[in-house]
């Protein structure tokens, strides 16, 4: 019946006889367009930052056919305002002048009007166009009667109903995209609008830096029509019961119930990644695969080779594999797993939304709003990752003060597991002197900062995204993606670490720089002297550091002081070289360079203030 | 929202005691009469003087006035912006202010003159819900929606 509709329509023949070759899939955030992309592609999506930017654009192949399939990031509206909205608008308009490439609209069933404001923009364009209304299930549940036919006929493109969750209506989709079409543009928009809005969406004036005023009054016409053809062909539904999801997305928001489901995620957050993947995981890998098998198998090896060089180089105490490998592989590798599954779960259930507004007032004291919440969870990953994340903060005051603070403050993933297993070991106290340490001065730092760096915070506005059961295959390939990123960004400096480690030892030259930093850390953080070593390393990348450290108090080289003063000046250094290359992408030179050179000092003299605060309270000699 | 001056106790209030129902005038020159010498030092009880029930004065207390501030009903709004909108109730959208980016990006979310709302919540930041859209906006932003007059 649906394709009945197309019949009458001229050209057909001749759309039938073009094959798509690229579909480009676009839509609202939230309309199960990845669940879609996943379901015509069958999981075999490679996953890549469209090029200049951080957008990840997943590619696949089209199920049987083996045309290129792309998935772009979710948009309201084609108009470039953000980045995102700037890598979909690009791709829109690269299918504009391809012969044999088509858009697929993925839309909520249940939410016509929103998609709509799309289509019309796709109509605009002239772009071939199949509508999909996703979730048709839930609208039917709802009592949303959808008149496809007419809808067809009103837009003139193909319209299927898919549940994409399920696989229904999938083939639809697949038969539908040879009759993909422009969609209907007959839209009487006011003529100063019409122009200027067009010109944007083509490309043909570039994007501006500031959006100008006519562009609200383009949505909002845009916005009548979808209107009036959503209401002619959707039935309103009822209102939304009270199921669990939406309770539950209530709650998550609640300003009372809100705060102990806010404690229970981030407890769940610890016990899976620091228990379970810092404790349990680090053990089963360091010691059953590396310790067990690949150390002393190595080693074994290694003792046939003549070259004492050569044999230290791999497996001695600065051995790349031994230390660089083990540390990489075996320490964090395991704690990276585990928080990106997190935080993929996090993401896919739309509970960080919420979480941003949670904990709006807080990032308010320090200038930023509840949307800076997604860089810091995410820096508690990689925060280098994280730094890339800052783009999605509005105002660039609010971008240099977030990168600051994920700088200063957030410890990444594997150095956060380090830490948690370290604090296993110091009385409870002291953990909380480090948390209050390291906490109290990011507030300072970023209420300070807020104070001094010109510019405006910008509006707190976020869309809240049903509470949804995450599907398994998405977390899993997210997480393989950012697993990949990391190792990719981490494994090489271990590498380089451990060398840079080995050739100052050969050349005798750590025993004189652990000479040199003596002052600094055994004069003011009351540490060893071997610990001077850790910190130089620690310029390359943080985590390594506190691995090193990890690896001293294991032996029993540290006592309590000097554990906490230890972890609170790692944890106020710089995350990574990599982080500050970049910081200086992102920001430029001036403003890296001023990070480190406020950082660095910071950070020892944090250290300092803690150990003397800590011994004033009497934890010295408690081993 | 804004602090009303506090209206100004006269001086000369009648109270009624708690005890005997007895209406009288604090403060006045009984208590002097009486030979009171807390009276001379300007004394923040109030004193029945029928039965003799005394309490500490609730106008010269800044504790009680605090209070009596808490509970004093709030002058009724009109509702103008979304900012007004209790938790619950229903509005129409009549403009939506503010600069233009932001102007664009709640149009592009659905949020556009004549759309109807719901506000879920108020605390800790403003939700609201367009059809099958869910929105967190912050009070400034809340304030740049104008709504239709019922």
């Amino acid at each position: 019946m649906a394709e009945g509709a197309m019949a009458g329509t001229a050209g057909r023949a001749e759309a039938a006889a073009r094959t798509p070759r690229r579909i480009v899939l676009l839509g609202n955030p939230n309309v199960g367009k990845s669940v879609l992309f996943n379901a015509l592609t069958g999981l075999r999506a490679t996953v890549s930052n469209y090029p200049g930017t951080t957008v990840e654009v997943y590619r696949g192949r089209l199920n049987g056919t083996g045309a290129e399939v792309v998935d772009s990031p979710g948009l309201n509206s084609l108009l470039p305002l953000s980045e995102d909205e700037q890598v979909t608008s690009d791709l829109v308009r690269s299918v504009r002048g391809e012969e044999g490439a088509v858009v697929v609209q993925v839309a909520d069933a249940k939410n016509l009007r929103r998609a709509l404001l799309i289509t019309l923009q796709l109509g605009q364009l002239e772009v071939p166009t199949v509508l999909v209304l996703n979730m048709h299930d839930e609208a039917e549940a709802r009592g949303i009667r959808l008149d496809l036919v007419g809808l067809e006929a009103t837009l003139g493109i193909p319209v299927r109903t898919t549940v994409a969750t399920r696989g229904l209506g999938l083939e639809g989709v697949t038969a539908a995209l040879a009759a993909a079409r422009p969609p209907r543009n007959h839209l009487p928009l006011p003529e100063e609008v019409a122009g200027p809005a067009l010109a944007l969406l083509t490309g043909r004036d570039a994007p501006p830096a500031a959006p100008p005023a006519f562009l609200a009054r383009y949505h909002e016409s845009l916005l009548a029509h979808a209107d009036a053809i959503a209401r002619r062909h959707a039935t309103d539904g009822r209102t939304r019961g009270a199921h669990l999801s939406r309770r539950l997305g209530r709650l998550a928001i609640h300003p009372v119930w809100g705060w102990p489901i806010l404690a229970a995620v981030l407890w769940a957050l610890y016990e899976f990644v620091g228990v379970f993947g810092a404790g349990t995981l680090v053990d089963l890998v360091e010691e059953g695969i590396f310790h067990g098998y690949l150390n002393p198998w190595a080693t074994a090896l290694f003792s046939h080779v003549p070259w004492t060089f050569a044999r230290d180089l791999v497996v001695g105490e600065y051995g790349l594999l031994t230390m660089g490998l083990s540390y990489g592989l075996a320490i964090v590798l395991p704690i990276v797993a585990t928080f990106f599954t997190a935080f993929a779960l996090l993401e896919d259930s739309g509970y960080l939304p919420r979480l941003a507004v949670m904990t709006d007032r807080v990032f308010r004291l320090m200038g930023l709003n509840g949307k800076a919440v997604l860089p810091m969870v995410l820096g508690l990953g990689c925060d280098t990752m994280a730094t890339l994340t800052t783009r999605i903060l509005p105002t660039r005051k609010e971008r240099v003060l977030a990168t600051l603070l994920l700088a200063l403050g957030v410890p990444c993933s594997a150095q956060l597991g380090v830490i948690l297993a370290m604090l296993a070991a110091v009385p409870f106290s002291a953990a909380a002197i480090w948390f209050a340490a390291v906490a109290g001065i990011m507030i300072t730092v970023g209420w300070l900062a807020a104070r001094v760096l010109p510019g405006e915070r910008g509006d707190f506005v976020i869309e809240l995204p049903p509470m949804r059961l995450p599907a398994l295959s998405n977390v899993l390939s997210k997480t393989a993606a950012r697993v990949e990123w990391y190792l990719k960004e981490a494994l090489p400096l271990f590498l380089v670490g451990t060398l840079v480690l080995f050739v100052l030892d050969r050349l005798k030259l750590l025993d004189a720089i652990t000479r040199a930093g003596e002052p600094i850390v055994t004069g003011v953080l009351g540490l060893p002297a071997e610990a001077s070593a850790a910190f130089l390393i620690g310029f390359l990348r943080r985590d390594f550091a506190a691995t090193r450290l990890f690896d001293m108090s294991r032996g029993g080289g540290l006592d309590v002081v000097q554990l906490v003063v230890a972890m609170v000046t790692i944890t106020i250094f710089i995350p990574c070289i990599a982080n500050v290359f970049m910081i200086a992408k992102e920001r430029g030179w001036k403003t890296a360079g001023a990070m480190a050179a406020f950082i660095f000092p910071l950070a020892f003299a944090m250290g300092g203030l803690v150990r003397v605060v800590m011994l004033t309270l009497g934890f010295g000699g408690t081993p | 929202m804004t602090t009303l001056p506090l209206p100004e106790a006269p001086a000369v209030a009648a109270v009624t005691c708690p005890l005997c129902c007895f209406e009288y005038v604090p403060g006045g020159d009984s208590c002097r009469e009486h030979g009171c010498p807390i009276a001379l030092g300007g004394c923040a009880t109030r004193h029945c003087p029928r039965c003799g029930y005394t309490m500490p004065d609730e106008e010269r207390s800044a504790a009680a006035r605090l209070v009596r501030r808490l509970f004093r009903p709030r002058p009724r709004h009109a509702v103008e912006t979304l900012a007004d909108l209790p938790a619950g109730a229903f509005g129409v959208v009549e403009s939506i202010g503010g600069d233009p980016a932001l102007q664009a990006r709640l149009t592009g979310q659905g949020l556009a003159p004549g759309v109807a709302l719901h506000v879920v919540q108020r605390a800790p930041t403003c939700v609201i819900e367009v059809s099958e859209t869910t929105i967190a906006l912050e009070r400034r932003v809340a304030r740049a929606i104008r709504l239709e007059q019922p």
